[in-house]
């Protein structure tokens, strides 16, 4: 016996998602085992069936260094303040004509 | 791999903040344990009562309703496989040593399947009366559980429960558009299970329940069992039958219903393997497991 997770899609934007996992003794009992148990009332038109032995994983410890790193995003505060401060110029002196 | 809580206070603040645990976290023993149990036991009981359902397969009336049963016997003994890989997962038992423990009267399973389905009225009481206390239950726990792969879970299993309990009343409404016989029937049925239905919420939680604390359930016993008694105590009303309580009140200043005081030895015989019917679903279940081997072992001779 083996441990595989199934993964469903649903034709259109939506993306695979975890469904949830079975026993089962080969690949081919698997993709039966995860029709019979997961996609009994069209709860997707796809599947994928993944022996757990050939997901790999990581977990905090290996994507935390990534997670430090401020040069990948930008706020675009100093813009917007500009933006502002340009808007409320001109309204002032929309304000200034009345 | 995962998370961990320098110690019990701040896992309960992750806890309290919103925080879902997933299974390779590095949680609490005692958190752990008792998810643990309770997942355990929901497994059990969705096995029990897909072979209460199943049982009925032979007997039920017309080829609609029969394959409707082959579907819903499906559904139960799927959850059971659902639920037991979420369980396994834990890392305490395998599924075959809570299948066995099972088997062997060592672990628990609802109330409601410790008592025998007497008559087709029966099943019909217990898929509107039990599977919506059972529903009930499950939507508080879906509602704000903290342990994820259970919560998800639940989420498949809530939506194929909510096709067993319209199942139900819509079995209901048949009987009671049936004949007086059909309707003396049903109301025999509903006098046997309204107790157990209401009992399966259990008694009031206490006020250092663990399970409410670490966010799985969401709601306190009374509050679903009241607002179960709520709803179909005036929902038998308009169909027409008696509810089997006689004390049964209505307080025209809360508009409540009120069912009088409950005796919960009957609860507590179940839970002890001694309802009247445990003895026989025990046995039945291992005899089913055992005559069932086979198929196992060609699984097993299947594997690569």
């Amino acid at each position: 016996m083996a441990t595989y997770e199934v993964f469903l899609k649903k034709d259109g934007k939506d993306e695979y998602r975890h469904a949830g996992a079975l026993d089962a003794a080969n690949d081919e009992l698997a993709l039966v085992m995860a029709r019979e148990t997961y996609i009994r009332r069209a709860e997707g038109n796809r599947v994928w069936v993944v022996n757990r032995e050939h997901l790999l994983m990581a977990g905090d410890d290996f994507i935390s260094p990534n997670a430090d790193k401020p040069h990948r995003h930008h706020d675009g505060a100093a813009v917007a303040a500009r933006r502002k401060a340009a808007r409320e110029a001109d309204s002032s002196e929309a304000g200034n004509d009345e | 791999m995962g998370r961990t809580w320098q110690d019990m206070e701040a896992f309960e603040a992750f806890l309290d903040d919103g925080g879902i645990v997933e299974v390779d976290d590095h949680m609490p023993d005692e958190y752990r344990h008792a998810v643990f149990t309770f997942i355990e036991m929901h497994a059990n009981s969705e096995y029990m009562g897909g072979l209460t359902e199943r049982d009925w397969i032979p007997k039920t009336p017309g080829l609609r309703h029969k394959m409707s049963v082959l579907a819903k016997t499906q559904d139960e003994i799927g959850h059971g496989h659902l639920l037991y890989m979420v369980a396994a997962d834990m890392g305490i038992k395998t599924r075959t040593e809570m299948i066995e423990d099972l088997m062997a009267g060592r672990s628990r399973f609802h109330n409601v399947f410790h008592y025998k389905a007497e008559t087709w009225g029966d099943q019909v009481a217990i898929a509107f009366l039990v599977d919506a206390a059972a529903l009930a239950s499950q939507q508080a726990v879906f509602k704000n559980c903290s342990y994820g792969p259970y919560r998800r879970i639940l989420k498949r299993i809530i939506s194929e429960e909510g096709f067993h309990m319209r199942l139900g009343e819509d079995r209901m409404r048949r009987i009671a558009e049936g004949t007086q016989i059909q309707k003396d029937i049903f109301q025999g049925a509903l006098d046997r299970w309204f107790w157990p239905a209401l009992q399966l919420f259990g008694p009031d939680s206490k006020p250092d329940d663990k399970l409410l604390r670490w966010h799985i359930k969401s709601e306190r016993n009374e509050v679903l069992r009241d607002k179960w008694v709520q709803k179909f105590v005036p929902m038998m009303h308009s169909y027409g039958f008696v509810v089997p309580a006689s004390d049964l009140a209505y307080d025209e200043d809360t508009k409540k219903w009120d069912v009088g005081p409950i005796d919960w030895e009957p609860l507590k015989k179940t839970l002890a393997q001694g309802g009247p019917d445990s003895a026989r679903r025990i046995r039945e279940a291992r005899d089913n497991w055992e005559a069932t081997a086979w198929a196992r072992r060609c699984l097993d001779g299947a594997a690569v």
